[in-house]
């Protein structure tokens, strides 16, 4: 390898300063470096031209092209906002290089760059993958489980009593669809309180994910998202049949529900269709207020309407869940 | 032979004898295709709304605010009088950031007094604190620029242009030049979903004949053996599911014209391959924990973590020690690697043979527990 110009190694010295960018060495040609790329020991190759040295000498501006593996989009946006900091920071100094060189009125007109800019980054200082996508996922997690516990429950129900061995069954005891529906979710609460400070306060101190929301904005708010998940899940129960079955119908549904509250795609680019399915589902509006409560710092008052929406979704599937348990009571009866 | 055919019957009866199996075959994976395909069919979710706070009111910054506004990336849905207004307007999620412009900018831009240009991207949610971070970023850039340019072409230098952009970077992002999204996610996310639907049949499948006590008779009808108890039940499924899976394939490479720059034969191999060596890891978890409910919620569990330890959009060589090494027992990890690098990247073949070869010792590997498993299935015990 011939020894670089100087603005070449400067170039490549810049690169490798930077965080995001360490550069594993120089390839002869691109089929060397195209061999290396194969072999999973480079990820991008920059392509420097051979007079790049003698175009910037001479004033004229050089383009350099960058290739860049694709196969994770965290990747290329580390090595995008990498080499937009070193292209700014290049061209200013060569801009002032080359203004100094030319003398005269000129130095003293433009000293520097006019403006300066500032890029402020809110909610999540580290950019982490893991500090932006766990918040989220966390509250996921509390829905997908109780749900899934509740509808396991019933399934169990069913294969006991299909046993011929009921065990505790509320609706043995002549308990009313309403009393039934609310005493079930109290205690559904009564676990899920406890699970919810742990998940939503305990996990992200351990894990240092971003945390600066207040208990007493996050746990109202979370409150109400487990309250409609409660009827939620009571009203889905209809469909467990058996103890198991229903892990089969839910499981894959969490991967559905992380997509639908926006998280990783925008709820703002779904077409009207999804928009309502999404709606539809607490973990949605409990996502989406949960992760401006806990990383922006945004106080319960801030998320109003997801804070209303939970409750409107509380009281429609209260209704629904009280529904199904008029059917399903009603249908033991016959059946006795 | 006999055997194998008699078992295979009866493989195919249970799969038509209830709707579950219909649903997780067919209806989920057909369904999450759809699902995911028409949410991201834009590929990139342009027009983020974001506010301006321009509290100079100038020509120049009025400028600016025509100049973002027409990028496809941001819309500016609202113009607020200060800063605290767009942080409050953030953390309502109505806005995903804003840009602000200083008083007197203007004035003191053009006076050499450098002020400062400032915007704030909530990274809170990813993709569009990303993209609006790119969309401010260059607007910032060609603003500074364009003062300088024209200040200098005031003094009387005619080359302004190259004296003030000396170097640009030129990307080419390799196989998905659009930097399209749902490339991207589609393609490792139904993987994923398949090899957990795969894995949640085959313990179900099985499982249930235990819970069922119908496990005796199940090896009577394979004469005994329990590999062609197991050919039975599973070969039909195997079928069933390479086929759904190659059907999506076609659907994201032949219909929307997914990146495909390698060899089909190995994207429709590869395909099998998850299938057997899904199945091959649930009969694994099987033959260790031959029940119904606690094999079931091992798998569940392993198939959704996977969708973050496969390393589909964190890469394997930043994850934890133990978490990384995880992600080699999976096989929709080989998978997805095989994706990237024969259809995404379209590379020599002889790269990815260590992938296919790790998929291939998978599929053997329940070999080494079938006796053990022979033994559960003979004296059947379910505990409720």
């Amino acid at each position: 390898m011939t020894a670089p110009a100087q603005p070449k190694a400067e170039l490549v010295r810049a690169i490798d300063a930077t965080q995001n960018l360490h550069v594993i060495g120089y390839a002869s040609d691109m089929a060397e470096a195209r061999r290396a790329w194969h072999e999973k020991k480079c990820y991008a190759v920059l392509e420097i031209p051979a007079d790049y040295a003698r175009r910037i000498g001479r004033g004229e501006s050089v383009s350099v092209p960058f290739y860049q593996d694709m196969s994770l989009l965290l990747r290329y946006r580390q090595a995008l906002f990498a080499l937009t900091d070193v292209q700014m920071h290049e061209a200013s100094s060569i801009t002032a290089s080359r203004l100094a060189a030319r003398g005269g009125i000129i130095s003293t007109v433009v000293s520097g760059l006019p403006v300066d800019t500032y890029a402020g980054i809110m909610g999540d200082p580290t950019q982490g993958f893991a500090s932006f996508v766990m918040p989220g996922v966390l509250v996921l997690i509390l829905q997908q489980s109780l749900i899934l516990g509740i509808c396991m429950l019933a399934g169990t129900a069913r294969d006991r009593r299909r046993r011929g061995m009921p065990g505790y069954d509320m609706l043995y005891d002549g308990a009313g669809p309403v009393a039934t529906v609310l005493g079930k979710s109290l205690s559904y609460l009564m676990i899920y309180i406890p699970i919810s400070y742990y998940a939503l306060s305990v996990i992200p101190h351990m894990f240092s994910l971003p945390h600066v929301g207040e208990f007493v904005d996050y746990m109202p708010f979370v409150f109400v998202m487990l309250l409609a998940t409660c009827f939620l899940g009571q009203t889905l129960q209809v469909f467990a049949r058996e103890r198991e079955s229903s892990m089969l119908v839910i499981v894959f549904t969490s991967v559905v529900f992380l997509f639908l509250s926006g998280l990783t795609w925008p709820r703002y680019a779904f077409n009207r269709f999804w928009l309502m399915v999404s709606d539809l589902i607490p973990a949605t509006w409990g996502v989406e207020g949960f992760i401006r409560i806990n990383s922006n710092g945004a106080a319960i008052s801030d998320v109003a309407r997801y804070y209303y929406a939970l409750w409107a979704l509380a009281g429609l599937y209260f209704v629904t869940a009280v529904v199904i348990n008029i059917a399903l009571s009603s249908r033991r009866r016959m059946k006795a | 032979m006999n055997t194998l055919i008699k078992s295979l019957r009866r493989g195919v009866s249970t799969l038509a004898s209830r709707r579950i199996y219909i649903f997780m075959m067919f209806v989920v994976p057909l369904g999450c295709t759809f699902f995911f395909l028409s949410l991201m069919n834009e590929g990139l979710p342009l027009k983020i709304p974001v506010a301006m706070v321009d509290t100079d009111h100038s020509s120049l910054s009025r400028k600016i605010g025509r100049s973002l506004d027409a990028g496809e990336l941001i819309d500016i849905t609202m113009e607020l009088e200060s800063y605290h207004d767009a942080v409050a307007k953030v953390r309502s999620g109505e806005i995903f950031g804003f840009f602000y412009i200083p008083d007197d900018f203007q004035e003191e831009a053009l006076s050499g007094r450098t002020p400062t240009l400032s915007f704030y991207s909530n990274m809170t949610v990813f993709v569009p604190g990303t993209l609006s971070y790119k969309g401010f970023k260059t607007i910032a850039v060609t603003t500074s620029g364009g003062i300088v340019k024209t200040t200098l072409s005031s003094v009387g230098v005619s080359d302004a242009e190259s004296m003030i952009m000396p170097l640009g970077f030129d990307y080419h992002p390799i196989g998905n030049p659009w930097t399209n999204y749902s490339i991207y996610l589609s393609q490792s996310f139904l993987a994923a979903v398949m090899a957990l639907l795969v894995m949640m049949t085959t313990v179900f499948s099985v499982c249930q004949e235990i819970k069922q006590a119908t496990s005796p008779e199940w090896l009577r009808t394979a004469g005994g053996s329990m590999a062609v108890a197991l050919a039975g039940k599973l070969l039909p499924q195997t079928v069933i599911f390479s086929a759904v899976g190659v059907a999506i394939q076609s659907v994201m490479f032949s219909y929307l014209h997914f990146p495909l720059n390698g060899s089909t034969a190995a994207m429709v191999f590869s395909m099998v391959l998850l299938v057997l060596s899904s199945q091959a890891f649930a009969l694994v978890v099987i033959e260790w924990l031959p029940n119904l409910r606690i094999a079931l919620s091992v798998v569940s569990l392993v198939g959704i973590l996977s969708f973050s330890v496969a390393g589909f959009s964190f890469p394997v060589d930043k994850m934890y020690g133990g978490v990384a090494v995880f992600s080699y027992l999976l096989p929709v990890r080989y998978y997805f690697l095989i994706y990237i690098d024969q259809a995404l990247n379209g590379i020599p073949l002889y790269y990815s043979r260590l992938y296919f070869v790790a998929m291939l010792v998978m599929v053997l590997l329940p070999l080494a527990g079938m006796r053990r498993l022979r033994r559960h299935c003979l004296t059947p015990v379910y505990v409720p």
